[in-house]
């Protein structure tokens, strides 16, 4: 138990992962999509990557961890690797706080930790609406641990980019344009 | 608040299986259900009744006690020599005094001979809103109510008619069948419905089956066949027959597919267990209109652990009522329960 719960990457980790995590928001924010880059990384490698599938699939929780959680399981059953055991060691770097949703999606994949960029405050499960990521919640996976404001101010102006696109008084582009 | 639950097993079969045989409650938010906060003030009786206007005048330009327009002013005391008592002030207002005496509390403007002996109250500090807080608050002090009349139909139970409970029992009879269906499949015994109500339409049937996938909870998964419905989605549930959607061609009612993925907008979703926060959310997420439950649960995000459904801060708010086919709802938890105990 105590070698999970002292599970966390390091500075250079963090540094290196979240600098992937940005090049995906931004790569998305030029696509006129949700500016959300989010890498789940076991042993190193990227077990899954995921960025808002919401519109396309018209269903509203896709949003990129979601995605990506799918990932890591698909690539567990490549693998052949038990998923649980790979989720003890892997860490989830986005750029953006995970909302109420996805927070309690990573509990019950039992993540032990998440690095974040800037806070949600529409939704943000990890303290900014709720903090779901440490609850008291017996039956909805375990606690993970938060480490937040890494390259914070970009992620905020990506979202504030994006968001002043979708303004409903703007002319509003089709989401899946080529 | 909690209403008694009844647990009689040997009670006949057939009076539990008619839409009688439940109770729907609104499942409120904190600021509707707490109990009444207090705020203490001063009051003193009106030794001459027939002053009590020009009394309450002067009062309320020395002491306006703005913000607590919803409290009565004055109150009548059944057999008492004086049978008005009004209130001077809020105690945190009130001048700094050793001793409490009306010569302290109302220093110039208001003529001191008028009042009896001061004393203190607790009065409601905020207007209630609901009639159970309106009558928690006068046992304290009066206060005005603007009554939400529905709501306290609602809370009696009694909101909707025997027609509309019969097809909420039907909705919620197919939730129990998919959970069934799901806990043979070694699932939780979780099931869940939308609907459309403006149809009167199923949507979507689905249960747990985290079996497969830690988050395909019966939420989720009726999410998604909401999504397909519509002629997208993500997953398949092909391989579970009771995981059903209404195939979009044959909806002839639906009109223009909407570019939002706002898909449960107006819809009621019937499940047998409050969600978790992550389905809760989901239904946030997803524009749910009303949601019913069968049975509360202790990390349950609909009014258990949390109201999600009323969090503020969240761009979307719904309804949420508990107690449909209560009994049905928690006999499929307690059924797993004894099942679990019998497989370790
Ligand atoms: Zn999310
Ligand atoms: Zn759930």
């Amino acid at each position: 138990m105590g070698t999970e719960k002292s599970f966390c990457p390091s500075d250079e980790e963090i540094e290196k992962w979240m600098s992937s995590a940005f090049d995906m928001a931004r790569d998305a924010l030029q696509n006129g999509e949700v500016p959300v880059g989010c890498l789940l990384v076991y042993n190193h490698e990227v077990v899954g990557r995921g960025r808002n599938e919401v519109n396309e699939t018209k269903n509203a929780t896709r949003h990129a961890e979601m995605v990506a959680l799918d990932q890591l399981q698909d690539w567990c059953r490549r693998s052949n690797l038990d998923v649980s055991g790979v989720c003890e060691r892997t860490a989830l770097y986005v750029t953006v706080e995970p909302c109420i949703m996805c927070a309690a999606a990573l509990r019950l994949f039992k993540l032990p930790v998440v690095v974040f960029g800037c806070r949600n405050d529409r939704f943000g499960g990890c303290g900014s609406v709720l903090d779901i990521s440490s609850a008291v919640l017996p039956q909805t996976g375990n606690t993970f641990k938060c480490v937040s404001g890494h390259r914070a101010e970009e992620a905020v102006d990506m979202l504030k980019t994006f968001y002043k696109q979708e303004n409903p008084n703007a002319p509003k582009p089709k989401t899946r344009k080529e | 608040m909690e209403p008694q639950r009844k647990r009689w097993k040997g009670s006949t079969y057939g009076s539990e299986c008619g839409s009688d045989s439940w109770t729907v409650y609104p499942v409120l938010s904190d600021e509707q259900s707490q109990d009444v906060e207090l705020v203490e003030a001063f009051a003193a009786p009106v030794v001459n009744k027939k002053e009590t206007s020009r009394l309450l005048r002067e009062l309320s330009s020395l002491y306006p006690m703005s913000g607590l327009q919803h409290i009565k002013r004055v109150r009548a005391v059944k057999g008492s020599p004086q049978p008005l008592e009004v209130l001077l002030c809020l105690v945190s207002d009130a001048p700094h005094m050793e001793i409490l005496s009306i010569d302290s509390l109302l220093p110039s403007g208001v003529k001191n001979d008028a009042f009896g002996e001061p004393f203190r109250v607790k009065i409601p500090a905020r207007p209630p809103l609901t009639r159970p807080q309106f009558e928690q608050a006068g046992k304290h002090w009066p206060t005005s109510f603007h009554e939400d009349k529905q709501l306290t139909v609602a809370l009696r139970g009694e909101l909707f008619s025997a027609p509309q409970k019969a097809r909420m029992h039907a909705y919620m009879m197919s939730a129990v069948t998919a959970a069934k269906a799901g806990s043979e499949l070694g699932m939780e015994a979780v099931g869940a419905v939308v609907v459309d109500p403006s149809t009167e339409k199923v949507i979507a049937v689905g249960h747990d089956s985290r079996g497969d996938h830690p988050l395909h909870h019966a939420v989720m998964v009726c999410i998604d066949l909401v999504a397909r419905s519509q002629g997208s989605g993500c997953y398949s549930f092909d391989q579970y027959a009771t995981c059903t959607f209404t195939p979009p061609a044959s909806d002839t009612s639906q009109s223009a597919p909407s570019s939002l993925p706002y898909i449960c907008t107006g819809y009621d979703l019937y499940v047998t267990r409050e969600p978790c926060v992550m389905c809760a959310m989901a239904l946030v997420h997803s524009r749910i209109g009303r949601v019913f439950y069968g049975t509360a649960c202790a990390d349950g995000a609909l009014g258990s652990k949390y109201k999600i459904h009323s969090q503020k801060d969240l761009n979307h708010h719904f309804e949420v009522y508990r107690g449909v086919l209560e009994k049905q709802c928690e006999d499929l938890t307690s059924q797993e329960g004894f099942q679990r105990r019998v497989d370790y």
